[in-house]
C-alpha cells in the first residue's frame, strides 16, 4: 500500500518521490472500506505493541448493550520516543474513533482518526503528560 | 577461535575516546574491585571489568522444567522419543516455586494446554530469565554502549544499560535492563517485562509485575554461574531464586546461526484460517 | 612555521593537515563507529532519469523537496479527523518519523546514472513466473490463501540485510556496538543484532543459509569492510524487505553484499553497500546512505510477530469474504 500524501494533493509540479509503504501491512487486506465505523467509547486497555498498537474500547450500542472494540493504531515506538508512556492513556478515557471494520466481522477497526471527547486528536503534539483526559486538562 | 585479548593500555584512552564518540562525559570505567572470587579471576575486558564476552549455552534441562522432573511423554506422541521430555534436576533454590493458590491453578492449566499455548511453540520471544537457558546459544558483547546479549533463538536480544538506570516506557518481551558491577559479578535488574513469556515449557509463568535480578559470575575459563532472583507479588508468595551453569562454546568456528522460527509456527498460529 | 604550529595544536582534534576527518579509536584501538545512527528517509533509491549523472539537486529542486516535506509534515499532523476529510484506510498518519530532506538525488551512486542496472533475463522470467505466475508476494495484491501469500515483512520474519538499513517512514533505529574482535549492527525493526567477527575466519559452509546471510568484517584503514554471503532468496531489497514495484526487489541465493562503514565527521557516517548478484542484475550496484548520529534516539523493542494480529485477521477476512460471495 502506498501512503498517499494526504492533504497535499493540490501540489502542482511536485518532484514525485516514491515513498516506501507506510503501514506495516496492507490495511485494505484487513479492513473493509464498505464498513465504516464511528465509535464512541471508553478505554478499557491499551496494548503498546508492535507492529501496531491497539486501543480497547467499551462502546455502548444504541440498545444499551456494551461491546468491546479493538482499534488499531501505528507503531508505538514513535510515540514512546516523543515521551508518551504506558501510563499516557488511562482506563476510562473517552474517545471517538473513525475507521473501518475488519473484513472478518470481528469487533476490530483501524483507527484512522482517534480523538478525545472535545475533538482534540490523540497523540498529536509531542510529549504530553496531560494526554489523559484531553489536552485542555479536563478529565 | 582466535580472540583479540585486551591489553592493559586501554583505560585512559577509553575515557578520551568515549567522550569524543558520545559527546557527553561517560561514567569513568571503574577498575574492577574484586570481591576476592574463590581462586578464579577472569581475563579483563577493555575497561578492567571481568570479561564475560563470548558464546554461552546451557545443557541444563531448565527449559523443559525448572523443577525436578522425571522423563515423560512430550506434548506430541507423534514425535516418539524425539519429542519426549528428558529428566532433570531442579534449578530452583529450595526445590519448588512458591506459587500463590490461584497461580498454582493457572500453572496446571498451562501444563495441560502447553502444546498450543507455550509462547515458545509460537516462536515468541522468551523473555528473561528463560532466554538464558533456551537450548540455543547466545553471545555476550561487552561494549562501551552497554552489554548486549544476542540470543540465537528468534533473533532475540537485549542491551543492558550500564550507566544511570533507565525506566521502562512500556512493557516489552525482553524487559528494561539496567546493569552494574559488584566486583566480578555482573548484576542486571530487569523490569518492564510484559509477563507474557513463560519461564519454561512446563507452564511456569508470571504476571507483568515480575521483577528479575540476575547475577552472572565467571567461575573458570569455560563456565559461568547464572543466578536469578524472581519476584512477582501477583503470582508468587515470596521471591525465589534459580541457579544454573552456563558453558562457553570453545570450537574455533563457534558462532551464532539463525533461528528465525516464525515460519515454523505459522501453521500452529494461522492454520485454521488458511484456504481449504 | 606559525601555521605548522597551529596545525600541531589542532592535531589532537583528529583532523589531519589535509583536513580529512580521522575517526577516534575505541579503547582497544579499532576505529570507533559506535553510536545511534537512525536512518533518514530524505533520498529516493533511484534517480529520476532527467537528472542524469547529477548527484545533487539544484537549489530550485531542493527548495521544492523542502516545501513538500513541510507540507507532508503538516498533513501528517492534522489531516485525518478534519471535518471534511474522509478517513483513509490506514492508521493515523502522524505515526511517522520521516526525517529531513537532503540534497542527494539518489541512494544509488553506482551506476553513475543513479539507477539500477537491468535485470538478467533469468530474473525477469523468475519474477513473472514465481508462485505459479502470481509473482513474489511483495505488495499485497489481494491473495490471502495462506501466510505465504503475504510478504516477509507482513509476516514479521525479517526485513533482510539491506531492507533493514534502507530508511523507511518510521523506526529507523540503527545502532553500532563494538567489542574487541566484533562489530554489531543492531536495528530496531525487526529486533535483529548482526554480529560481525573481525578475526578473518572463513564463512560458514554454503549449505547453511540465513536471511541476514553470514557476515565477515575487516578494517581497511578507518573503514570497516563487511562481506556477507550465504543468503536465502526469500526476501527482497527495498520496502522493508518486501520489494514493492520500483524497488530493487527479489535477489538470488548467490547474493553477495559488501558494506563499507566510514566515519566522515563527529556526527556523520557513510554507509555504502555494493550488491553483487550476477544471477539477478547484469552489473553490481552501490548505494550510499549518509547516517547522522543521534544518541538521544531511543532504540525500542519491536516485537513484531508477537503482536501480529494482522495475519490472522487478513486470512480470516479473506475467508469471510469468500463465504459471503458463495452465499450470493
Amino acid at each position: 500500500m502506498r501512503m498517499k500524501l494526504m492533504g497535499v494533493s493540490a501540489l502542482a509540479g511536485v518532484l514525485l518521490v516514491t515513498l516506501p509503504a507506510f503501514a506495516h501491512h496492507a490495511f485494505e487486506a484487513e479492513f473493509d472500506q464498505k464498513k465504516p465505523v464511528h465509535l464512541k467509547g471508553t478505554v478499557t486497555d491499551m496494548e503498546w505493541i508492535n507492529p501496531h498498537a491497539w486501543i480497547h474500547l467499551d462502546v455502548t450500542n444504541p440498545d444499551g448493550t456494551v461491546t468491546n472494540w479493538m482499534v488499531e493504531c501505528g507503531s508505538p515506538n514513535i510515540m514512546l520516543r516523543r515521551g508518551f508512556t504506558k501510563r499516557s492513556l488511562e482506563k476510562g478515557t473517552e474517545l471517538a474513533v473513525e475507521g473501518y471494520q475488519a473484513k472478518n466481522g470481528t469487533m476490530r477497526a483501524n483507527g484512522s482518526s482517534v480523538t478525545f471527547k472535545d475533538g482534540h486528536k490523540l497523540f498529536v503534539g509531542g510529549s504530553n503528560p496531560d494526554i489523559q483526559g484531553g489536552e485542555d486538562g479536563k478529565k | 577461535m582466535v580472540r583479540m585479548r585486551i591489553s592493559m593500555r586501554g583505560l585512559l584512552v577509553a575515557v578520551l575516546s568515549a567522550a569524543a564518540v558520545f559527546g557527553q562525559a561517560p561514567a569513568a570505567p571503574a577498575p574492577a574491585r574484586a570481591a576476592a572470587p574463590a581462586g578464579y579471576r577472569a581475563p579483563r575486558a577493555y575497561d578492567g571489568h571481568a570479561d564475560l564476552s563470548g558464546i554461552w549455552f546451557t545443557t541444563s534441562s531448565a527449559n523443559w522444567d525448572l523443577q525436578d522432573h522425571s522423563p515423560q511423554q512430550g506434548p506430541m506422541w507423534e514425535l516418539g522419543a524425539i519429542g519426549a521430555e528428558p529428566a532433570g534436576q531442579s534449578v530452583v533454590e529450595g526445590g519448588s516455586i512458591p506459587y500463590l493458590p490461584a497461580a498454582a491453578a493457572k500453572k496446571k492449566q498451562n501444563w495441560t494446554n502447553r502444546r498450543t499455548t507455550d509462547p515458545e511453540a509460537k516462536c515468541y520471544m522468551p523473555g528473561i530469565p528463560r532466554a538464558n537457558y533456551m537450548p540455543y546459544p547466545f553471545q555476550i558483547i561487552q561494549s562501551p554502549a552497554g552489554i548486549l546479549f544476542v540470543y540465537e533463538y528468534a533473533s532475540s536480544n537485549r542491551l543492558v544499560n550500564m550507566g544511570k538506570p533507565m525506566e521502562a516506557g512500556s512493557d516489552t518481551w525482553m524487559g528494561t535492563n539496567n546493569g552494574h558491577w559488584e566486583g566480578e559479578t555482573l548484576v542486571i535488574d530487569v523490569t518492564g517485562l510484559n509477563g507474557l513469556a513463560w519461564l519454561d515449557r512446563a507452564g511456569d509463568f508470571s504476571s507483568d509485575e515480575i521483577h528479575v535480578v540476575e547475577r552472572f559470575t565467571r567461575v573458570d575459563a569455560t563456565h559461568m554461574n547464572y543466578q536469578a532472583t524472581i519476584e512477582d507479588p501477583k503470582t508468587f508468595s515470596k521471591p525465589w531464586k534459580i541457579n544454573l551453569t552456563l558453558y562457553k562454546r570453545v570450537e574455533k568456528n563457534a558462532q551464532l546461526l539463525e533461528f528465525k522460527c516464525v515460519e515454523f509456527a505459522e501453521e500452529l498460529l494461522y492454520g485454521q484460517y488458511k484456504k481449504k | 612555521m606559525k601555521r605548522g604550529a597551529f596545525i600541531f595544536v589542532l592535531g589532537l582534534a583528529a583532523v589531519t593537515a589535509w583536513g580529512q576527518y580521522v575517526a577516534p579509536k575505541t579503547p582497544w584501538g579499532d576505529p570507533d563507529l559506535q553510536g545511534m545512527w537512525p536512518g533518514n528517509m530524505g533520498v529516493p533509491m533511484q534517480r529520476p532519469a532527467a537528472q542524469g549523472t547529477r548527484t545533487e539537486l539544484t537549489d530550485a529542486e531542493y527548495a521544492q523537496r523542502v516545501q513538500t516535506a513541510k507540507q507532508q509534515a503538516a498533513a501528517d499532523a492534522v489531516d485525518v479527523g478534519a471535518p471534511a476529510a474522509k478517513p483513509g484506510i490506514g492508521p493515523p498518519s502522524y505515526w511517522t518519523e520521516r526525517g529531513t530532506p537532503t540534497r542527494r538525488t539518489s541512494l544509488i551512486v553506482d551506476p553513475p546514472d543513479g539507477r539500477l542496472p537491468p535485470l538478467t533475463k533469468v530474473e525477469e522470467t523468475l519474477r513473472k513466473e514465481a508462485r505459479g505466475g502470481k509473482g513474489f508476494p511483495g505488495e499485497w495484491r489481494g491473495e490471502a490463501a495462506a501466510p505465504e501469500d503475504l510478504n516477509i515483512y507482513y509476516r514479521c520474519i525479517t526485513r533482510g540485510l539491506l531492507g533493514s538499513v534502507i530508511p523507511v517512514v518510521y523506526n529507523n533505529g540503527n545502532q553500532i556496538l563494538q567489542e574487541p574482535g566484533y562489530v554489531v549492527f543492531r536495528n530496531e525493526m525487526i529486533h535483529e543484532s548482526r554480529v560481525i567477527p573481525l578475526d578473518g575466519r572463513p564463512h560458514v559452509s554454503e549449505s547453511i543459509r540465513m536471511y541476514l546471510g553470514d557476515s565477515r568484517g575487516h578494517w581497511e584503514g578507518n573503514t570497516l569492510v563487511v562481506e556477507t554471503t550465504n543468503f536465502t532468496d526469500q526476501d527482497a531489497i527495498g520496502s522493508n524487505g518486501a520489494g514493492y514495484p520500483g524497488d530493487p526487489g527479489h535477489h538470488s541465493r548467490d547474493l553477495k553484499v559488501i558494506e563499507r562503514f566510514t566515519r566522515t565527521g563527529p556526527t556523520s557516517l557513510n554507509y555504502e553497500a555494493t550488491v553483487v548478484d550476477p544471477k539477478t542484475w547484469t552489473k553490481p550496484w552501490t548505494i550510499l546512505i549518509e547516517l547522522k548520529k543521534d544518541d538521544h534516539f531511543q532504540l525500542l523493542e519491536y516485537a513484531c510477530h508477537e503482536g501480529n494480529y494482522a495475519i490472522g485477521d487478513i486470512l480470516s477476512g479473506a475467508r469471510a469474504e469468500e463465504a459471503a460471495s458463495k452465499k450470493n
